[in-house]
């Protein structure tokens, strides 16, 4: 009795079973046809959630992406493109410098929108924002602002920036990119700590809503200023697992698909069907700062035996000839400003019998600091086998994200792996991590570890130049400095991987980025 | 707030009846014809073999890594293939095997150690002491044991040590309320108040009188835990917790295969495996010990 | 019943506390910056000064603390640090998925083990008792993320039964239902081991007792003795051990909504420890242990119903 028993409930099980399948087929079924209408772009992101979404507080990869598809700046890259030279008018229809590059005058294009009946963009928006950017409690990128004597309004349509210094590039600032967004004064003042939540741009897509752990759903602004967007819809669905992000990619969950800048990634996902994988600039470089002020590497023989020890070659073969390429300077290729240096040669030999000149004959063992995320563990792994097999033993601390930002600010670690992509004129990456300015555990700290600062002079008569090929020379000149000093050893460049379906036209050509994803804007449609 | 901790709970009145100090032993020959007991038995001792000998039999250096050789399949020059930094799976199966063998070892003898002395001190002076005591044992069961893990591990680092800490904390609380309950009952008993009518030291009736008496009912209850302790180590490893790279673990492994599913499969399968069989054969132990000396079952 | 209930509630509140204040405690000693990770890897510390300021972390510990308790007693636990969004929005949108994967997890882990523990039981020592017991063991012996992943290879890789991705739409109870299946069966598999083994324990101990055995010799049908009093007597270490698992079971949950990629609670008290979301690990760390006194109370009382003695003791 008890076996027949058993054995009905056997059944039921596998009815019910037939029944899920049966209609979790209809369910996909019907999610294809709704693709096909062109109607939403699903778009899948390695993260767990977004942050704040006001933009100028957009610090993580997943928060940038999203707020270039909501906000403007005064003026814009060109979509695709990452070159400073390439910037175009964005919510400024013209501007003009005075002769000494420190006063700017910004004309408004008319008419422009902002989401949710919040009216029409003025000048007191552009100035409510750009004094928003520059103050530290209501923005994370107030230092980019420093230079900013006064923004004004001119008249409802007119903007006018007074600079105390020349800056390398002022259009920098007020494009679409960190603190040059602009939001809507009435939206921030009437929905106060609630807009990070509900932010009000003036982009092609408008934010509906965020279901935490899950999506964000944007629809398209149909009083967009370059005219309606061709997609209705845009579902940005956070998937950290790359597993399961692929396979829904495959299984046609998604039409746009954060990729794994690993080339084993990209030969997989080259074969999916009507696959098309983008690899785009920025180039994050990667550099081993080295403390120049503590044992063992205030010994500059150390660091070039630390230098010889590295196998660039190997480590790009690591992650894939097509996402990444050896590093050429202590700044990134294709930044304004970048001069290829002459980097010390893959020489294990060379790297011991330094060793054993600075006093090291058996070796050495670092104590490191390093972060548990897998991109950069992993990395940090061929690193250490590397340097294993010259002598030189890190002991690797891995702490948690949050962790390893903290200490190697408190300078805890003599080694530092960092990889980051900045705004791509060589001043900014070179301040912030080799100016006497940005030394870690001072006021003005941002992410010198090495302690140099034996470029300062040349860095700052750079900033202040305005003539570009004197600018050009002298960043060249800090570059040769700091890697004849090997405050660091760059390693490599690894650039940005998304991969589409061959439907999705994104409007232009994507080779860069500077919201590090795909730029969705009114001219993005996906072909029948 | 009772346990909430990953673990099979004892069955209540399980250890009701304290058995004499001889179980231990008499579980153990017991245990010895038990055919579950024995499989188990060889199943854990082929693990430790493997641990114990990794320096010789393995064919690679775990953390040898060869670059050019990374996600090839089983098969081949690498018998059970290599991971994402081409690593040999094998040679790295056999070092981790001491990680989990030694990690939850310590931390469950430490527990034991600890939280034995606990309930039993505590249930011994009772009254007030022991309602607090025990409501710190309360607290530390109502954290998530892996959310507990985690804090510690957020707090000292992921360190061997740590992963030690980390379990032993949360596995302390109930060998703290295994040990009270008999002390509970024991100090009642007459050969108690007798030493303490001679005026023995309470520390002379703690370990003379009460130790020997519940020794082996927290000795079965830890054989029980090593299953639990590897369990929760590798579970830790594969959130994310594991040891210093290059050392080897095998949830941390487990996790690497995890991420590269859709290109090599195995590489979550093996360790999967290993972590399967080393629970199985120590649950297999476990039970054995556990019938025999169940006070309900022995009779039966 | 309600007396009862706000009587075990009460009597939970020094806990609570002393889990708050734990976590409240823990939270502030773990190194890392909430600051640094709102404002991103170019932040100076001017900024980042700036910033907990405005977060009132600059605030002496203690006020901190005070507020942290008053609030978190009149129910009120604020916004996330890192996203800005109210704690208990957060949990609200997560929590229907907690409670969808522990719910169906202990539906699978009692249907399952209690009937294959009663008929391993009652065929003591025979083929199916000796198979029952074996896979029990096995399935104890799975660690959830192994046998997640086994799943996920098995039936989502290489026959494509079910999806990959277990966050479903809560609007479609069809979707719902088939992205619970596997997270499902791996969450509740150990549970469904245990239990088998216990009910086979409890019954056999249930079936030997003197007044089974004066039921039968009175003739009442096997069926009604076995189902009715065997089982009823059973029925009290079935559900001690449903209601311990159920604690277990959200405190795993983790693990199966990392392989499935699904959202849950276990996931966000990770994410927001990773984060250094202050607020954000204090609520759910509260919502957590509120959660877990109320399973406990249910299953307090539930014995109460089975069993009369307790209820008059």
């Amino acid at each position: 009795m008890t076996a027949n028993r058993v054995g009905k409930e056997d059944k039921t099980m596998n009815a019910f079973r037939a029944a899920l399948l049966g209609a979790a087929l209809a369910v996909a079924g019907g999610s294809a046809v709704q693709a096909q209408s062109g109607a939403t772009l699903r778009v899948g992101m390695a993260a767990q959630d977004v942050g704040r979404l006001d933009p100028h507080f957009a610090v993580s990869t997943i928060d940038r992406v999203i707020v270039a598809w909501m906000f403007n700046g005064l003026v814009r890259f060109k979509p695709g493109s990452i070159d400073p030279a390439e910037i175009e008018p964005d919510l400024a229809e013209r501007w003009e410098s005075s002769p000494d590059g420190r006063t700017w005058t910004f004309h408004l294009r008319r008419g422009v929108q902002f989401h949710g009946g919040f009216g029409e963009l003025t000048a007191e928006d552009v100035v409510f924002s750009l004094r928003k950017s520059a103050t530290a409690a209501s923005s994370a990128f107030a230092a980019d602002f420093r230079a900013f004597e006064s923004v004004e309004a001119v008249d409802p349509y007119t903007v006018r920036i007074r600079l105390r210094e020349n800056v390398p590039s002022l259009l920098g600032l007020v494009t679409n990119y960190s603190g040059g967004y602009i939001v809507s004064r009435r939206a921030v003042e009437q929905r106060g700590a609630d807009f990070v939540r509900s932010p009000v741009g003036t982009g092609p897509f408008a934010l509906d809503r965020v279901t935490p752990n899950q999506s964000a759903e944007l629809s398209a602004n149909a009083q967009y200023f370059r005219g309606a967007p061709q997609i209705a819809r845009v579902s940005y669905r956070f998937i950290p697992s790359d597993a399961s992000r692929d396979l829904a990619y495959q299984n046609r969950e998604l039409d746009v698909n954060y990729g794994r800048a690993d080339q084993t990634w990209i030969n997989r996902t080259r074969q999916v069907p009507n696959t098309v994988v983008d690899v785009f600039e920025p180039g994050e470089l990667a550099i081993l700062h080295l403390n120049t002020t503590t044992p063992p590497f205030n010994d500059i023989r150390v660091r070039q035996a630390l230098a010889h020890a590295i196998n660039r070659a190997e480590l790009v073969r690591f992650r894939g000839q097509d996402v990444t390429r050896e590093a050429q300077s202590v700044a990134p290729r294709g930044y304004l400003g970048f001069a290829q240096q002459p980097l010390l040669p893959h020489d294990p030999n060379r790297a011991r019998a330094l060793l054993a000149e600075a006093g090291h004959p058996n070796g050495l063992t670092v104590r490191v600091i390093h972060t548990q995320l897998p991109e950069m563990l992993n990395m940090m792994q061929v690193v250490q086998q590397q340097l294993r097999r010259s002598g030189i033993t890190l002991d690797l601390q891995v702490v948690e994200h949050a962790t390893f930002h903290q200490q190697i600010r408190q300078d805890l670690s003599p080694l530092v792996y960092y990889s980051a992509a900045r705004f791509p004129v060589a001043d900014i990456y070179l301040t912030q991590f080799f100016h006497g300015r940005s030394i870690v555990k001072t006021p003005t700290a941002v992410t010198n570890f090495s302690h140099c600062n034996q470029a300062d002079q040349q860095l700052d008569a750079a900033r202040v130049s305005t003539d570009i090929n004197e600018q050009r020379r002298l960043w060249g000149e800090a570059q040769r400095i700091l890697v004849q000093n090997v405050c660091g050893v760059p390693l490599l460049e690894t650039l940005l991987v998304f991969a589409r379906r061959d439907n999705v036209d994104y409007g232009y050509e994507l080779r860069g980025s500077m919201s590090l994803g795909p730029l969705i804007t009114e001219r993005t449609r996906i072909r029948q | 707030m009772s346990a909430l901790s990953e673990r099979t709970p004892p069955l209540p009145g399980e250890f009701a009846a304290p058995p004499p100090p001889s179980a231990w032993k008499r579980a153990l020959g017991k245990a010895r014809s038990n055919p579950t007991t024995l499989v188990g038995a060889l199943i854990c001792l082929a693990i430790v073999a493997g641990a114990v000998l990794a320096p010789w039999i393995s064919p690679f250096d775990p953390a040898d890594q060869n670059i050019i050789d990374r996600l090839q399949p089983p098969g081949g020059d690498y018998l059970l293939g290599t991971d994402q930094f081409g690593r040999d799976i094998l040679s790295r199966l056999l070092w981790g095997a001491q990680i989990s063998l030694s990690v939850s070892l310590s931390a469950i003898f430490a527990a034991m150690l600890i939280g034995g002395t606990i309930g039993m001190v505590s249930g011994y002076i009772g009254g007030r002491f022991d309602l607090l005591v025990m409501q710190v044992m309360d607290v530390l069961l109502s954290f998530p044991s892996l959310i507990l893990g985690l804090m510690v591990v957020a707090l000292l680092g992921p360190e061997l040590v740590n992963l030690i800490v980390a379990i032993a904390l949360t596995a302390i609380a109930p060998f703290a309320r295994i040990a009270r309950a008999p002390t509970l009952a024991l100090k009642e008993r007459a050969f108690v108040e007798a030493g303490r009518a001679l005026g023995y030291s309470h520390t002379r009736i703690l370990f003379r009188h009460i130790l020997p008496n519940i020794t082996s009912e927290v000795m079965v209850m830890g054989t029980l835990w090593l299953a639990t302790a590897v369990r929760v180590e590798a579970s830790l490893s594969f959130i994310g917790l594991g040891v210093k790279p290059p050392t080897p673990t095998w949830g941390g492994m487990t996790r690497d295969g995890f991420e590269n599913i859709l290109d090599a499969p195995w590489l979550a399968v093996f360790p999967g495996i290993a972590i399967l069989l080393l629970v199985l054969g120590l649950n297999m132990v476990g039970d054995g010990l556990r019938d025999a000396t169940d006070p309900k079952l022995r009779n039966e | 019943m309600i007396w009862f209930f706000a009587r075990r509630l009460l009597a939970a509140v020094p806990t609570l506390l002393a889990v708050l204040t734990l976590v409240f405690v823990i939270v502030r000693i773990v190194p890392g910056d909430p600051a640094l990770v709102i404002l991103g890897d170019q932040a100076t510390p001017e900024a980042a000064a700036a910033l907990r300021e405005r977060l009132g972390l600059d605030r002496p510990l203690w006020t901190q603390y005070f507020d942290f308790i008053t609030s978190a007693l009149r129910g009120d636990f604020g916004t996330s640090m890192v996203t800005g969004r109210p704690i208990l929005d957060e949990v609200a949108a997560v929590l229907p998925h907690t409670v969808d994967l522990t719910v169906a997890s202990m539906l699978f882990g009692t249907l399952v083990g209690v009937p294959v523990g009663i008929w391993a039981a009652l065929h003591r020592n025979r083929a199916i008792d000796v198979a029952a017991r074996i896979l029990s063991l096995l399935g104890l012996s799975f660690p959830v993320f192994v046998s997640g992943i086994f799943a996920l290879l098995l039936f989502s890789l290489h026959w494509r039964l079910f999806p990959v991705i277990g966050a479903a739409d809560l609007d479609d109870p069809v979707d719902r239902l088939h992205k619970l299946v596997l997270p499902t069966v791996s969450l509740g598999l150990i549970m469904a081991a245990y239990i088998t083994r216990v009910t086979r324990s409890a019954m056999l101990a249930s079936l030997s007792e003197d007044y089974i055995r004066t039921a039968r010799a009175k003739g009442v049908p096997w069926r009604r003795v076995v189902w009715v009093h065997g089982l009823r007597n059973a029925s009290i270490p079935i559900v001690t051990v449903v209601g311990l698992y159920v604690g277990i079971l959200i405190g795993n949950s983790v693990l199966t909504e990392i392989v499935f990629n699904r959202p849950g609670l276990g996931k966000i008290i990770v994410g927001a420890l990773n984060q250094r979301d202050y607020t954000m690990l204090q609520g759910l760390m509260v919502i957590y242990c509120f959660l877990i006194v109320v399973v406990n109370a249910i299953t307090d009382l539930l014995y109460g119903v089975l069993d009369p003695r307790v209820q008059a003791a």
